[in-house]
């Protein structure tokens, strides 16, 4: 093989997970490749390397690795895996690779002015899990806090308290907001305790505001258009992660996260009148403030819900129009951007795209639709779907480019059962992805970028 | 923030037809909790109407309301304030503010809402407050025929209670409010 322009090393048995390996390829299991690799030697060697992503090797050298790389895998896996796995070299779980790396980013933290390019390379990487740097990694990554260390305790406040404004204004009720606009122009109610019997006295109604009125510009008016998003923000908020007790269930902590979850999006909501609320905005919201809410300082934790609010809208900047209804058939819609997907797909491996496009007949868009605008966050577990929101959030070519390499990635691991199934079983994959190792995931997605092609 | 609309002495069919065209343009479903209405509706069709804008509805006797089953008088409590539902024609003298303050301490109530009159008034005294929305229709009363047609929105807020004024002068709607603050936490519980 080797026509159709796939490459001989991604062609190779080594990148696809095939169904036999499926029953061992559980979540926590640190061997991400096949049969090949576990005859041959005990599990914690595969040999699959992670190259450092500066340099683009070459087929040979990546098969034949250092055994230095070898352990940077294992070391990725025991990253991602919650469990403590046997293999590794440390019986806490964190390895020494983990430790280098961890400690590459806290120099990289602790210096006056960060170097972002830097800490970018380090965390495309993965951020380690122990170190409870992830909160402050992403907020720098996603431009939240500035590079100058100098100026970060100002710019929280600043932000915090403008969140803190955001809410006040726009979530008051009409009540309190007439109650408000009443005090400057108080005289004491409990004057009227003195008549204690009579006519009540009757008192104009400002600028028309009453609760039937119809205007335009009421307050009341608004109040009510707006319950209808406040609803169902409150019923997407309800149903985020619920097999996850920081999100759902009844305890005071699952309550507090969720009314903070909808005071952002209803903020939000209220903020972008262009785009309001749309299903799925809950999801690109809850790793978030997940993470942020998790950071072991205290301070920062406390103001999760400020930092989330800010950083979400970020976030959300360059995926914005994936969620506006006009622009669906648009340019920069979410019809595009699955094309371009399917674009790219091709260009790295013809037979596949034209086994799933042309002989399927599977639409991208069946797939690719969820991945895209979620983020990938419904397709792997919360601790993968974090991992890979580290090299997302970190890369520099931006999150739309990385999550399309992303993708397409995921499509390449499966080819083996894709170019073997129908319509029927290839749709039940995608939309069911198997579980996978992700920083091989991520490391196929890595050699998709343009200059490593080969 | 419970708003509460109270009207009555509708008197449809038979000494008007209808709402006033303005005040059917404001009173949409989904804007407010409870209705309460004192009375003389005088059909089933009013106050089938009046259940489309609110599930939560009580209606109390008047004495020319077609439907015989309404009770005499009705409490009910919303959030801190406890409201007493009556018609008045039972009262004497009519609107007469010592002799429905009798019946607010005997039903034991802080807010009266009654009607018969047809005439709005919104009187205080050491018991309580007592309201009358008027007739939302601007139907003649027994003691006179130049009504404007009236009813009265509250909006509950823990202790305090804006009641707006909504008035038919002339052909346009004119809208008051009076602030009113309860002084002390209702210690009864909810029923």
């Amino acid at each position: 093989m080797g026509k159709d322009r796939i490459p001989d090393w991604l062609n190779s048995s080594l990148w696809s997970t095939t169904l036999s390996d499926d029953d061992r390829l559980h979540r926590h299991s640190p061997s991400p490749t096949t049969s090949a690799a576990a005859a041959s030697e005990p599990i914690f060697q595969p040999p699959v390397p992670v190259p450092p992503p500066a340099a683009a090797s070459s087929p040979q050298s990546t098969v034949t690795s250092p055994k230095s790389e070898l352990r940077d895998q294992v070391d990725k896996n025991s990253n991602d895996n919650s469990n403590d796995n046997d293999q590794n070299a440390s019986s806490s779980g964190v390895s020494p690779d983990d430790i280098s790396r961890q400690a590459q980013l806290l120099t990289e933290l602790s210096k006056k002015v960060v170097n972002l390019r830097e800490l970018r390379r380090i965390a495309s990487q993965g951020i380690p899990d122990g170190a409870g740097i992830r909160s402050t990694v992403w907020k720098l990554l996603l431009g939240y806090l500035p590079p100058d260390r100098a100026q970060w305790s100002s710019e929280l406040a600043k932000k915090r308290s403008e969140y803190k404004q955001f809410k006040e204004e726009l979530l008051m009720n009409p009540t309190e907001i007439t109650r408000k606009l009443e005090k400057s122009s108080v005289h004491d109610n409990d004057h009227s305790k003195s008549e204690s019997s009579g006519l009540l006295s009757r008192s104009q109604v400002t600028r028309g505001e009453h609760p039937l009125s119809l205007g335009e510009s009421s307050i009341w008016n608004q109040f009510f258009q707006d319950s209808e998003i406040v609803e169902q923000i409150d019923r997407d908020v309800k149903r985020t992660h619920p097999d996850m007790d920081f999100f759902s269930g009844d305890s005071h902590l699952a309550k507090s996260n969720q009314d903070a979850l909808k005071d952002i999006l209803i903020v939000f909501a209220k903020l972008n009148p262009g785009i309001r609320y749309v299903q799925g905005m809950n999801e690109i919201l809850a790793p978030l403030f997940y993470v942020f809410r998790n950071d072991p300082d205290e301070e920062m934790a406390a103001a999760a819900e400020a930092d989330s609010f800010f950083c979400f809208v970020e976030l959300l900047s360059g995926f914005r129009d994936h969620f506006c209804k006009q622009l669906d058939n648009s340019i920069v819609g979410i019809r595009a951007t699955i094309t371009r997907l399917s674009q790219f797909l091709k260009e790295h491996d013809e037979e596949l795209w034209r086994h799933l496009e042309i002989t399927t007949k599977v639409n991208p868009q069946f797939y690719a639709f969820r991945w895209i605008t979620l983020l990938l966050t419904q397709e792997f577990n919360f601790a993968d779907s974090l991992r890979i929101w580290d090299t997302l959030l970190s890369d520099l070519e931006g999150p739309l480019e990385t999550l399309l390499r992303v993708c397409c990635a995921m499509l390449i691991l499966v080819r083996q059962r894709l170019l073997a199934g129908d319509f029927t079983s290839n749709l039940k994959l995608l939309q069911n992805y198997p579980p996978s190792n992700i920083s091989h995931l991520l490391y196929v997605a890595n050699k998709l970028r343009p200059q490593a092609a080969s | 923030m419970v708003l509460v609309l109270a009207l009555g002495d509708l008197h449809i069919p038979h000494r008007a037809a209808d709402l006033p065209p303005k005040f059917k343009s404001m009173l949409v479903p989904g804007k407010i909790q409870h209705i309460i209405c004192t009375g003389n509706l005088c059909i089933k069709e009013v106050q089938d109407y009046l259940k489309t804008l609110c599930p939560d509805l009580h209606i109390t006797r008047g004495e020319y309301d077609e439907e015989t089953r309404y009770p005499e008088t009705k409490t009910l409590t919303i959030g801190q304030f406890k409201l007493g539902l009556c018609h008045g024609h039972q009262v004497i003298p009519w609107g007469d503010l010592d002799s429905l303050a009798m019946l607010q301490r005997q039903l034991d109530v802080d807010i009266l809402v009654t009607g018969h009159t047809h005439q709005f008034t919104a009187y205080k005294h050491e018991g309580g407050v007592v309201i009358n929305p008027g007739s939302a229709t601007g139907a003649y009363s027994s003691m006179t025929y130049d009504v404007n047609p009236s009813f009265v929105l509250m909006d509950i807020d823990g202790l305090r209670v804006v009641v707006y004024v909504y008035e038919l002068i002339d052909g346009e709607v004119k809208v008051d409010k009076i602030d009113f603050k309860k002084t002390a936490a209702t210690t009864h519980s909810a029923h």
